[in-house]
Formats: C-alpha cells, sequence, structure tokens
C-alpha cells in the first residue's frame, strides 16, 4: 500500500523531436516543425503505489515510460527519483544505480526478448550487468526466485527454453521476471497485456497485484483500457495529445470523471450489462491529431462535444475538482 | 539441478542445429556446393599424398606441353611438370588465401559495420565514408598498388606457418580490399536489429553498449555473415586468381592464378594446350560455385519466416 512517501515526480516534462524540414520550407524561411510527444507532464508516484497512465495511440503515454525509464532523453522539464533530479542523468555507468531501482515491463514479450538468448540467460542479464551477484549459485538462485515469483513454476524446467518454445503468456512472465530479479522500487509496465488472452490477462494482474503487496513495489501502468486501469490502480492519470488531461483516485477518474476525454473513453467502453442494450457503445469522433499540429487552446477541443469560444482560444489549467483529483477543462468544477 | 539443466541445454541446441541441418542439406545447390567443397578441401589438406612433393624444372619427368596420357592424367606444361600435381598443389594455396582473405574481410567488415550502424550519427557517417572509399576504389587496383609496396617492405623471404610471406600480402590485400560489401550488409541489418525491443530490455538491464553488441546483436547476425562469407569467399578466389594472373602471385607457390598466368605467357592456348589452361580454370570456376551455392543455400535456409534458431 501506499504509504505517500513519493519516489518519483515529473515536472513539466516535455519531448520534442524536431521533424525533418522540406528544402522549400527551409527557403521560404518557415519555422522548424517539432513533434511534441510529451508537452508538460506533472505525476507523481508514491511508494508502492499503482499509477495508471491512460490513453489512446498517440497520446505519447509510452513516450512517458521511456522518459522515465531513461531510454528517452527529456527536451525539457525534470525528472526527480527519490528527491535526486535524474533528468540529465546519462551513460550506462552513471545510470547503473538508477536502473537498479527502475525497471521496464515491455508491451511486445516477443520482440522484448532476444530470440537467441534462453530464458535463464534473458532473466540473468539485468543481475550481471548491474553486479548484484557475486558468483553463479547466487546468480541460479535469484533466477530461480525471479522465475517462481513471476509465476513460472518449477523455474528449473524454464532455464534453458528459448522464447520460441514458450506461450505469449510464459515469455511475458519471463519479461516480468527479468524486471523483478533486480528488486528495483518503480517498475515502469507499458501494456503489459495487452498482447495476452483474456484469462491469462487475469492471473498477469494478479501477479503484479501480489507483488506490489510482497516488496512494496510501485507501479506505473501504462493502459489504453480504462476499466483495466480501474481495476489495478490506486490513481489514474488520463493523457491526450501529450498531456494530462484529467488525474485522481481510480473511482474519481472512473465514477466521477469530469473531463469530456475522459468521459468518452468511459463511455467508448463496451460494458457487459450495458443500460442502451447490446450495441450501446458511444464512440468519439475524429482521431487524436498529429503531434507535430497540436490544436490552439484546449488540446482536445476539436473533438470535444461540449467545446465554446474559450476553448479553441485559452488553454486550460488542470482545475482542482475535489481531494486530488485535477482536470483541464474550462467546464471542471 | 544445474546438471539437468546443462544436459537439456545441449540437447534443444543439438535439435535446432539438427533442424537446421537438415534444412540446408534439403538444398540441391547445398548438396553439390558442399560435395565439390569437399572434394577440393581434400585435395587440398592432403597434396603429397596425392600426387607426390610440388614438382619444380629440375623435378619435372615429363614431356614439354605433352597431352594427357596415362603416364600424366592433365598433361604437362612447358618445362615437363606434371599438371595434375600442380593443379593439386594449387589447391592448397588457392583456397587458404581466399578462406584467410575471408575471415579477415569478415571480421572487418562486421566491426565496421556493427560500430556504425550501433552508434549511428557522426561514427557512422565517418565509417561509411570510409567504407565507400573502399567501395567505390577499384578494389583490383588498389590490390595491384599494394602488393609489391608491401611485398617490398616486407621482404619475401622466410616462412610464416609453412607459407612464404608474399602469400600473406596477397591474403591482407585481398581481406582489405572486399570488407566493404560486408560492413554495408551488417550495418543496415544491425540499423534495423537496434529497434527492436529486446535491445531497449538490455538497456534498461543497465549493459553496456559493448554487451549489447556482442550478445545480442552480433548473434543475430550470423546468419547474414554466414551467407555473405561464403560469397566473399568466392569473390576473394577470383581477385586472387586475377591478381596472379597479372604476375603478383609467387612462382614457387603457384596458385590456380599463377598457373593461368604461366599458361598464358607460354602460349598454351595458342599451340593447342587445352588442358594446361582448362585444368586450374575449371578449378576456380567449380570451387568459386560451390561457395555461391553453399551462400545462396544458407541464406534461403536462415531465412526469417522459417527460421530454425542454431
Amino acid at each position: 500500500m501506499p504509504d505517500n512517501a513519493e519516489l518519483l515526480r515529473l515536472e513539466n516534462l516535455q519531448v520534442r523531436f524536431p521533424m525533418q524540414s522540406s528544402a522549400i520550407d527551409s527557403i521560404l524561411g518557415r519555422p522548424k516543425r517539432v513533434v511534441r510527444a510529451v508537452d508538460g507532464i506533472d505525476l507523481n508516484i508514491a511508494r508502492g503505489e499503482i499509477v495508471a497512465l491512460v490513453g489512446e495511440s498517440g497520446s505519447g503515454k509510452t513516450t512517458v515510460g521511456r522518459i522515465i525509464t531513461k531510454l528517452v532523453q527529456p527536451t525539457g522539464g525534470r525528472l526527480l527519483f527519490d528527491g535526486t533530479d535524474m533528468t540529465m542523468a546519462h551513460g550506462v555507468s552513471g545510470l547503473r544505480p538508477y536502473r537498479h531501482r527502475v525497471q521496464m515491463i515491455f508491451q511486445d514479450a516477443y520482440q522484448a526478448l532476444n530470440p537467441r538468448h534462453t530464458v535463464f540467460d534473458a532473466v540473468a542479464e539485468p543481475l550481471r550487468s548491474l553486479g548484484l551477484v557475486e558468483n553463479h549459485d547466487q546468480l541460479t538462485e535469484r533466477v530461480s526466485e525471479s522465475l517462481s515469483a513471476a509465476g513460472l513454476k518449477p523455474p528449473e524446467e524454464f532455464f534453458a527454453r528459448f522464447p520460441h518454445e514458450l506461450s505469449g503468456g510464459q515469455r511475458q512472465r519471463v519479461v516480468v521476471a527479468g524486471a523483478l530479479g533486480v528488486r528495483p522500487e518503480l517498475i515502469v509496465a507499458d501494456e503489459p497485456v495487452s498482447m495476452l488472452d483474456v484469462s491469462i490477462r487475469a492471473q498477469l494482474l494478479q501477479a503484479l497485484i501480489d507483488l506490489r503487496e510482497k516488496y512494496s513495489l510501485a507501479l506505473l501502468f501504462i493502459t489504453h483500457d480504462l476499466p483495466l486501469a480501474w481495476l489495478i490502480a490506486d490513481r489514474i492519470a488520463v493523457m491526450y495529445l501529450g498531456k494530462v488531461v484529467e488525474m485522481g483516485s481510480a473511482d474519481d477518474i472512473t465514477l466521477k470523471a469530469s473531463h469530456p476525454y475522459t468521459l468518452a473513453l468511459r463511455d467508448a467502453t463496451p460494458k457487459l450489462h450495458n443500460e442502451a442494450g447490446r450495441g450501446g457503445v458511444q464512440a468519439l469522433q475524429g482521431e487524436v491529431p498529429s503531434a507535430a499540429r497540436v490544436p490552439s487552446g484546449c488540446r482536445f477541443h476539436p473533438r470535444c462535444p461540449l467545446a465554446f469560444e474559450r476553448c479553441r482560444v485559452e488553454e486550460p489549467p488542470a482545475i482542482a475538482v475535489g481531494p486530488q483529483h485535477t482536470s483541464a477543462c474550462w467546464l471542471a468544477k | 539441478m544445474s546438471k539437468i539443466n546443462v544436459l537439456s541445454r545441449s540437447r534443444l541446441r543439438a535439435r535446432a542445429i539438427s533442424g537446421f541441418l537438415r534444412h540446408f542439406i534439403g538444398h540441391g545447390g547445398a548438396q553439390l556446393g558442399l560435395v565439390c567443397l569437399g572434394f577440393f578441401l581434400a585435395v587440398a589438406a592432403m597434396p603429397d599424398t596425392l600426387v607426390g612433393p610440388l614438382e619444380t624444372a629440375i623435378t619435372a619427368t615429363g614431356d614439354f606441353l605433352a597431352p594427357p596420357s596415362r603416364l600424366h592424367y592433365l598433361g604437362t606444361d612447358e618445362v615437363g611438370r606434371d599438371v595434375l600435381n600442380l593443379v593439386v598443389h594449387g589447391a592448397r594455396i588457392s583456397l587458404t588465401i581466399a578462406l584467410l582473405a575471408t575471415v579477415i574481410s569478415l571480421v572487418v567488415g562486421t566491426t565496421v559495420g556493427i560500430t556504425a550502424g550501433y552508434f549511428g550519427g557522426l561514427a557512422d557517417v565517418c565509417l561509411m565514408r570510409v567504407t565507400d572509399f573502399f567501395f567505390v576504389v577499384p578494389s583490383f587496383v588498389l590490390a595491384l598498388v599494394i602488393t609489391p609496396v608491401a611485398l617490398e617492405a616486407m621482404g619475401a623471404g622466410g616462412e610464416i606457418l609453412g607459407f612464404r610471406p608474399s602469400l600473406f600480402v596477397i591474403i591482407v590485400v585481398i581481406g582489405l580490399t572486399s570488407w566493404a560489401f560486408v560492413a554495408r550488409v551488417i550495418r543496415s541489418q544491425t540499423l534495423s536489429l537496434k529497434e527492436r525491443t529486446f535491445i531497449d530490455r538490455a538497456r534498461v538491464a543497465g549493459s553496456s553498449n559493448t554487451s549489447i553488441m556482442l550478445r545480442h546483436i552480433l548473434p543475430n547476425l550470423v546468419p547474414q555473415v554466414a551467407a555473405n562469407g561464403a560469397l566473399v569467399v568466392a569473390n576473394a578466389i577470383y581477385i586472387e586468381t586475377s591478381l596472379s594472373f597479372l604476375g603478383l602471385g609467387d612462382p614457387l607457390q603457384p596458385s590456380w592464378g599463377t598457373l593461368l598466368s604461366l599458361a598464358q605467357r607460354s602460349g598454351a592456348a595458342s599451340v593447342g594446350a587445352w588442358w594446361y589452361l582448362g585444368a586450374p580454370g575449371v578449378c576456380v570456376l567449380t570451387v568459386s560455385l560451390a561457395f555461391v551455392l553453399i551462400g545462396n543455400a544458407l541464406d534461403d535456409t536462415f531465412n526469417p519466416r522459417r527460421r530454425v534458431i542454431p
């Protein structure tokens, strides 16, 4: 359970990729276009807390995860981990202590495992690279322990297997075991179950929740699935086009949502017992605009059913609508 | 427990390798290539037992430019040496040069290709411009310039591992002029491999760049290296033959190219001594073809859609 000690804090974090400008553009002196993948994010995660980051594809949620795991260098803002500024930390040896504390679970488990490495090698890699074990016996012990913790039992049976000999769920468990092996304080899980069958999904989610209880592990759970976020997370942050539009406790976001985008996401989710009967799904109109052309004013206004004049001109700040519940909408109160 | 682990791991490896071999051998081209190559390797391995020591003008036994007969299966040359004897000894020289030059070419090409592809940016630009230089410079002309200079600098006396130093100059020259192609192929493959998620995972796991290149990228390049390596050998045989034909070979260690050169200078073509020109020529052709066939079969077997990972 969260003990309120802050572990990770993102302050106005930005990632902008410059776009290749055409020769004509540079002759005409047009300004260089930039892709604003992440456009000023504030987020904090306490020890042992599960925070879900929800958004459509293209909302920049994966990039946030990659910034936290230092796979992408932010172009602005700050990244604080346990009070230390890690924004500019780089280099393999410079990041080693940080890697020991922050790990990642990847979306596509088949891609995330080297086809030429056995399960043992895959799980042992971080332990070896981070210098966490002294000899081979200790390594074997830690690998077995991580595999069992991730639900692969008996672990010895999996040591010599190659990824192509495992099922999708088993592969994802190997990736989870690799992240757990170093006993991190924070795991960034990027859509860890989106590739899995529904039945295996529940098992893996339960495993993650158990691990949080056991090791008081903080988790940033990146997903596009709002009900899933509600199920697993303590708090939910909803992202749209590089920005957090609404943030609050899991119940606040699902039951008392105030941002039209969150409402739209919620209504776009099929339910088994829908008042409107079968087919009662409200689809959100249009698509996420390109991050290279962020609309003026509120970035959601072109798709928003409630948009009015002010939304086109002025960008709404995060307005507090309840304790720990903010919404970036002019109509929020 | 660890014993079981080791056992089952080797069992899995063995199964994957046997699957790979079965598919590879299933190729008609690969069979033909392997048979030809096996034959020439056997010949190159024991020339003395097959045809006796290398004949010289002094130890020559036959008539001048005698056509094939029961005594000399492939006829004789202009000083009466047995052509079969020369060709068999030439196999050893030609194959040694080609294989060692390929090793150099693969090592340099793979190193440059991985480094350029993995690091990108300035390293990529610099390394690939150097590669471009070796790619567009006619390797043959470069070899023609380097070989005599290097021979002059090193001196042609002495022996290294039973071969004269001039042989090693040719090996290095061929190696250095044929790696550019390998570097390009490896670089492009590295560019696509480094975008794979398992490289990100290795980075999050705290692995160093060297370890990522050696433990993650290199093993996945084995198919490309193997398939291209076979083609590089074929190319190296051609370059070696051409260089020797132009007189850069060592007459005391005749390769097939040297034999062709001698045949041409003795006017074998004009007097109709087809055996003298034909024997080394057919050998060069067969061995090159064998390597090309093997290379193509490897390429096909490693095709990622039906690849079995050894």
